[in-house]
């Protein structure tokens, strides 16, 4: 018995995880635990949190959800780079050991692509989607909390690896053959791919989910050329995450058959081809990049024209290029491995892809400059982000086109370059448009605005911090520092700039504390949105209260215009004077605990195959597979909400005439 | 107010009888008892994988008879997957469908074709 104990001790708490870090982090996370614990069971919320969050198939829940998981995330993976930053602004007395870095900087970059970045997507997805269409839910409700709960449960496994076993190490791109278990032992690299593989099943669901929904669930009249620019990044996002995670999953699935079965895909010995692996992933990664940019296309396109007061310009040319970059999406990979030596004609052929995609991506900039061209802007928060996001989004675009220079790939490749080139798409792009969409979105999700004063605060020092970081990474590159080092020699020119990168980390720490701040204090001090439509906006969500009822619309409005609330209002129509005879009984998705519990069976899966207890996976996988009969075989799915009821929400909203 | 505003028709929108009015314009779906078809799919979809994991565990014929025979067993996989799962034959707009098949296998040739010919420059690692 003792021995089994101390086994059990070895092996969830070895070395790496008795840090003072990671102590610091245990202490951390069970005090959060005892509070969030101590004030539920105070305040009796137990309950409310299973009937009304955990078992909910309510998109709009489901996107809150989201955010949460996103905004925490983001700490998360803030405070890892804050760390990385910090030892390289210390060269000659690092903070971290090499192997921390290494985990570290595999956390923060998994973290934010995976549990970040997508999240968040798919929360203002949620959020926003179903409402700009006039549908009362998503096409498939409960298989998108199912998408949710899978997410959620795969981020908690990777979230626990760094205090629990052991964090992976070898990056975000996990290629092998240092993954291999000879090179690699422990659980951190199970971890990885377990984790990746659990929300990988919930992102596909996803795809599959908004995809479904576009098509098949849109107001009366709303034709595709009459859609919100948003739900045209919906349905190609979808339709990209739907062609590029299979290659993942199977990249993944194959590592890890190597890590725990002894197979040997991509080993080097025993007729294994590691480069098969590169090539998959990025048939996966590139793809990814415009997974998580195509929808805040989506997003700047409705922020533009809301706060230009004016019509998305160009809306057909828009449709075409973001169809088209789905398409050529698909067709650039191989610049992610230019250097592996696939010879003059596959290179050249990438390369020139690649830049081929820049053309599409600049017709779109243009139509963003041209929708201002002439409008009545307003400077909100959600515009700030829009006008910060053209000019760092094209240096961005146009640092990749460099990197797509394949001569020059071969020096920049792996340096700084690259890391300022990707987060310079990623965040002023990605994070900037998410933002932006967080401050638009934020009055139909919660009935209150942000304060814009702290807002237009934290927006600054987004901006700045991101160009003070990313903008002497730029220059390091040319200076041949490679990336994933944890320390340099002195006399090499690059510790100043270093320093100075590193300050620029911490402004963007600070404004991401703002940001904390400015949704806290606005959720008590917030201006009221009472009308539902606080910006004077143009697509269906705008045209029904905030925070939306349950049922969205109590009847379903028959679109004629492209911007079709903007044209309700031309022509003096509203959806807030109901008349008693319109009400209908309506019916909606009952809640249900499967998705939940499919999550927590498939997470106790994901534990057990990374230490391999497989009595554990065993269990768990009984847990999976008996959710998903009972909930195939239950029926009562639906539940009413009678027309008296909906007439007494109506006018208890004061949308009811008379 | 000068128009009045629209809604979408109450046959859609209300759990009534007058819903039923629309029915004729349902997709048709199959409705069995008990989904037998799903189940004897289910089952040939496992034979089929295992199939093909035992074969090339096993070494049982040599590499490229393998390769052509887990090729084989692939596609019907994909069949099987299309015909009992996806429900392919049992909605309307099949022209659709032809048309949205024939992007999936494009698209699908084209990654493993592109795969082939970037992996052509080393068959191993040397
Ligand atoms: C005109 C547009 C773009 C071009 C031409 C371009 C080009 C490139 C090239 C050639 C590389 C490989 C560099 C190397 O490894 O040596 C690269 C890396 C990368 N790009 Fe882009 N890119 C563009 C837009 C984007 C966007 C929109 C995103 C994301 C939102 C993005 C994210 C990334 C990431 C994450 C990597 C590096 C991944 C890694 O190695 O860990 N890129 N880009
Ligand atoms: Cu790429």
């Amino acid at each position: 018995m003792p021995s089994f104990v101390m086994y059990l001790v070895h092996t969830l708490f070895p070395h790496d995880v008795l840090r003072p870090t990671e102590l610091g982090a245990d202490v951390m996370i069970i005090a959060t635990g005892v509070i969030i614990f101590y004030v539920l069971t105070k305040q009796k919320k137990w309950l409310y949190l299973w009937r009304e969050w955990l078992t909910t198939v309510d998109h709009k829940k489901i996107g809150i959800m989201y955010l949460i998981a996103a905004l925490a995330m983001l700490f998360r993976g803030g405070v890892d780079a804050l760390m990385l930053r910090t030892n390289l602004a210390l060269p000659s007395t690092p903070v971290i050991d090499a192997l921390e870095y290494n985990q570290v900087f595999t956390t923060h970059g998994t973290i934010m692509i995976f549990f970040m970045a997508m999240p968040f997507i798919f929360a203002l997805f949620n959020v926003a989607v179903p409402l700009m269409i006039g549908a009362r839910d998503v096409a498939f409700p409960r298989i998108n909390a199912m998408s949710f709960w899978l997410f959620a449960f795969g981020a908690l496994l990777l979230n626990i690896s760094f205090v629990i076993g052991g964090s992976p190490d070898a990056g975000w791109t996990a290629y092998p053959p240092y993954t291999g278990p000879m090179f690699n032992p422990g659980p951190g690299e199970n971890y990885f791919f377990l984790s990746l593989l659990i929300a990988g099943i919930g992102t596909t669901m996803t795809g599959i989910n908004f995809l479904v929904t576009v098509l098949r669930m849109r107001a009366p009249g709303m034709t595709l050329m009459k859609m919100p620019m948003f739900i045209w990044s919906a349905l190609t996002t979808s339709a990209l995450i739907i062609f590029a995670f299979p290659p993942l999953t199977v990249a993944l699935a194959m590592s890890l058959f190597d890590r725990i079965f002894g197979s040997s895909f991509f080993t080097l010995g025993h007729g294994g081809l590691a480069m098969m692996y590169v090539n998959l992933f990025w048939l996966f990664g590139h793809p990814e990049v415009y997974i998580v940019v195509l929808p805040v296309f989506g997003i700047f396109s409705e922020v533009v024209a809301t706060f230009s007061q004016k019509a998305l310009f160009g809306y057909s040319v828009m449709v075409i290029s973001i169809v088209s970059i789905m398409v050529l999406a698909y067709g650039t990979w191989v610049h992610h491995f230019f250097t592996m030596g696939a010879g003059p004609g596959v290179n050249a052929f990438f390369g020139l892809s690649t830049m081929l995609i820049a053309i599409p991506t600049g017709v779109k900039i243009f139509n963003w400059i041209f929708t201002m061209w002439g409008g009545r802007i307003q400077m909100t928060v959600a515009m700030l982000y829009q006008m910060a996001f053209i000019p760092t989004f094209v240096i961005g675009g146009a640092t990749g086109i460099l990197l797509a220079t394949v001569p020059a790939d071969y020096q920049l490749h792996n340096t700084y370059f690259l890391i300022a080139h990707f987060h310079n798409v990623l965040i002023g792009g990605t994070l900037f448009g998410l933002l932006s969409g967080l401050y638009y979105w934020w009055p139909k999700m919660f009935g209150h605005k942000l304060d814009e004063r702290q807002g237009k605060w934290a927006f600054w020092l987004f901006f700045w911090g991101f160009w003070i970081t990313f903008g002497p990474q730029y220059l390091l590159g040319l200076k041949g520092m490679t990336r994933r080092i944890y320390t340099y020699p002195a006399g090499f020119g690059w510790h100043t700039l270093n320093v100075i990168s590193t300050l620029g980390a911490f402004v963007m720490g600070a404004a991401f504390v703002i940001l904390v701040y400015n949704i806290i204090y606005s959720l008590q001090h917030g201006e009221k949105d009472l009308t539902g439509d606080p910006w004077n906006g143009r697509t269906l969500e705008w045209a029904i209260p905030s925070p939306a009822p349950e049922y969205n619309f109590a009847r379903i409005p028959v679109v004629h215009e492209r911007d079709a609330w903007w044209d309700m209002k031309q022509k003096g129509q509203t959806l807030a004077a109901m008349r008693p005879e319109d009400m209908r009984t309506l019916e909606l998705p009952k809640n249900t605990p499967i998705p939940f519990l499919l999550g927590f069976a498939f997470f106790v899966v994901g534990f057990g195959m990374t230490f391999e207890w497989w009595y554990i996976v065993a269990l768990g996988a009984i847990g999976v597979v008996a959710t998903l009969i009972y909930s195939g075989f239950d029926y009562d799915e639906h539940k009413h909400i009678a027309a008296e009821e909906v007439l007494e929400i109506e006018a208890g909203l004061g949308r009811v005439q008379g | 107010m000068s128009q009045p505003l629209e809604f979408r028709p109450e046959a859609e929108d209300a759990v009534s009888d007058e819903g039923e009015a629309l029915r004729f314009m349902r997709p048709h779906f199959g409705e069995e008892k008990f989904p037998w078809i799903q189940i004897w799919g289910y089952i040939g979809s496992l034979v089929l994988t295992f199939a093909a994991l035992i074969m090339v565990v096993d070494h049982v014929l040599p590499p490229l008879a393998l390769l052509s025979v887990i090729l084989a067993l692939a596609v019907g996989q994909a069949a099987l997957q299309l015909g009992v799962f996806m429900h392919l034959r049992e909605s309307r707009g099949l022209a659709w469908q032809i048309i949205f098949l024939g992007m999936v296998l494009l698209m699908a040739v084209g990654m493993v074709g592109m795969s082939i010919w970037i992996m052509t420059f080393k068959s191993g690692v040397s």
